[in-house]
């Protein structure tokens, strides 16, 4: 009780010498963050920006160009059908990842037994890396021997030569992508369905309400915000995905799985046209410039 | 007597059907995620003839350990050496970095320092491949090229934002009067951040350290495009090198790698699985 008493005649003191040394003093613990963020994020943004400004060969700057990068690339008779390719990409995967994630989700919340066993089975795809996921499901699905092909030969459907048919490549990939990340939304979902107060779930079962009932008039409005940073949460990972897409497809073929990322990587890596993969990085920092600034508005909304 | 007994069987069949969706949505997802991972699992386990074997057969026989000892070549141990080392550096990095920016943002959030650490949340945001290739430009003829202090500096700038959110988180719980006791005894800021904050928020250390490490472990593209030479390679590309490079029948030892691969993962869940959680739902939206 005696801190309480001597608190308040202190307070005004304290903090008074305090604050006039604060302001210099505090920055000193960030200088270490912003060294390294302004080696790694600002130079390069800004290097990404000069590059994109001059003509390139291989990796040597050249002359001035000014805009002529970025005029090839909205000219660019590719562009419609990559970004395409990324959309398709980006909204496939989160078509099926949002409700899988939902769904198990639910589930986890629901269930009393096993709970541990379970969870585990559902976190499994995310727990492997990006290169793994990849190369597993390319050694699953080759069309020779293993299992995938067996399975489609034996109900006539011939042998799952996936990666050869561009349209066909682009959902593997897409479901793949989908298979690696729903439990990235399982668990977002899982913290906003914790929120829920028990007794509103009790009252909804001693009222004798329905599954679907109980989900639309108690879970779905507890979630909605949740759904939303899920969404947002979920695009930004597949806007900017290259690992999976390069270890299965590498962007083909026919360039039929070349998202907006791996043109970036392909421009840079096969074509060493530094210039153009420069401006092509710039249009995909502003796509992700737009999700990100969603992002922060839902997440000082819902501190999550 | 038989009334009660007939309502509570059909209460308890009653609430078996509604367990039913539950078990179905189990046992359908067990039915599409495990599959390829149960493939791997047989195909590291059987002899290199018995892996191209059509029709495939899932139970390995025999069952030999063969694949596994042929993991251990120079350039294997290598790349996990490289994966440890830039996964150990990156967690001592992160923390020394982010453990006091965390602090001071937690404690003296003035609007400057909220919007510096939105531009660092911001930035920490950034599309990795764009980063990644201008730092590959600007680096390729510097002697950093290819050593570990700029991959550690690379992944560290790549995990700050997240690791700073979710120390605050921390630091927020603890009592203010704690740091204000030991302010009025005489400790500066710089004993309080080291002798009292730093004990108390030991268990989101571990938290975030593990995530980190999984981070590290687990990627592949800062690898590909900032270790070009073979020895700077990591875990993930050695995986990944497999395909690419493989010639001849080369599944045997790939699918191995996998598991030895994944290995640390699993054993780092299945040890920490709720602090592995934690660290992986704080605000996670680096792939």
């Amino acid at each position: 009780m005696s801190s309480l008493t001597t608190a308040p005649a202190l307070s005004p003191s304290v903090p008074a010498v305090r604050s006039r040394r604060r302001d210099l003093g505090v920055w000193l613990y960030t200088i270490p963050v912003c060294a390294i963020f302004l080696v790694v994020f600002v130079a390069p943004l800004a290097w990404t920006a000069w590059t994109a400004m001059h003509e390139t060969t291989y990796y040597q700057l050249g002359a001035f160009s000014g805009a002529d990068s970025f005029v090839s690339l909205l000219s660019d008779a590719d562009l419609p059908k990559q970004l395409g390719i990324t959309l398709a990409f980006s909204l496939g995967a989160l078509v099926i990842a949002l409700p899988a994630g939902l769904l198990t989700a639910l589930v986890l919340n629901d269930i009393k037994r096993f709970k541990r066993t379970v969870r585990s089975l559902f976190l499994l795809p995310w727990l492997m890396s990006q290169a793994t996921v990849g190369t597993i499901w390319l050694w699953f699905l080759n069309p020779n021997f293993g299992p995938a092909t067996a399975f489609t030969t034996s109900i006539g459907l011939g042998k799952t030569d996936v990666f050869s048919d561009p349209v066909i490549a682009l959902v593997a990939v897409t479901l793949i992508t989908a298979w690696w990340s729903y439990p990235q939304a399982m668990l977002l979902f899982l913290g906003a369905l914790q929120t829920i107060p028990s007794e509103l779930r009790e009252s909804l079962r001693v009222d004798g309400g329905g599954i679907w009932h109980g989900f639309v008039n108690v879970t779905l409005p507890y979630i909605r915000n949740a759904i939303v940073s899920v969404v947002i949460v979920l695009l930004m990972l597949y806007v900017q995905m290259v690992t999976i897409i390069l270890v299965t497809t590498r962007g083909g073929p026919l360039e039929g799985t070349t998202t907006l990322s791996m043109r970036v990587f392909n421009q840079t890596f096969l074509d060493f046209d530094l210039s153009g993969a420069s401006a092509t990085a710039l249009l995909l920092f502003a796509v992700n410039i737009v999700l990100t600034l969603v992002a922060i508005r839902f997440r000082r909304k819902e501190s999550l | 007597m038989t009334a009660v007994r007939t309502s509570r069987r059909t209460r308890r069949g009653i609430r078996t059907l509604r367990a039913l969706p539950t078990w179905v949505i189990v046992v359908l997802s067990a039915v599409l995620v495990l599959p390829p991972i149960a493939w791997v699992l047989s195909t590291a386990l059987k002899r290199d003839a018995d892996t191209v074997a059509y029709p495939p057969r899932w139970i390995p026989d025999p069952l030999v350990l063969d694949q596994f000892a042929g993991l251990l070549t120079n350039t294997n141990v290598r790349f996990f050496l490289n994966s440890l080392v830039l996964a150990t550096g990156s967690i001592l990095l992160a923390l020394v970095i982010c453990v006091p920016a965390a602090y001071v943002a937690t404690r003296f959030a003035t609007r400057r320092m909220e919007t510096l650490m939105t531009v660092i949340l911001v930035l920490s945001m950034v599309p990795g491949v764009v980063v990644f290739i201008a730092l590959y430009s600007m680096f390729v003829k510097t002697a950093l090229m290819n050593t570990y202090p700029l991959l550690i500096v690379v992944y560290t700038a790549m995990i700050s934002g997240q690791t700073i959110l979710f120390l605050r988180n921390f630091i927020e719980n603890i009592p203010l009067e704690i740091e204000e006791a030991a302010a009025i005894d005489g400790c500066t800021r710089r004993q309080i951040l080291m002798k009292i904050v730093l004990p108390l928020i030991r268990p989101g250390i571990a938290a975030i350290a593990i995530f980190i490490f999984v981070f590290v472990w687990n990627d592949y593209l800062v690898g590909t495009v900032l270790a070009t030479t073979e020895d700077m390679k990591t875990v993930q590309n050695g995986i990944v090198r497999y395909i690419t490079t493989g010639f001849g029948n080369f599944w045997g030892l790939f699918s191995a790698f996998v598991i030895v691969a994944f290995a640390p993962v699993v054993a780092i869940f299945a040890a920490f699985q709720r602090w592995f959680i934690a660290g992986m739902t704080s605000g996670g939206v680096k792939g």
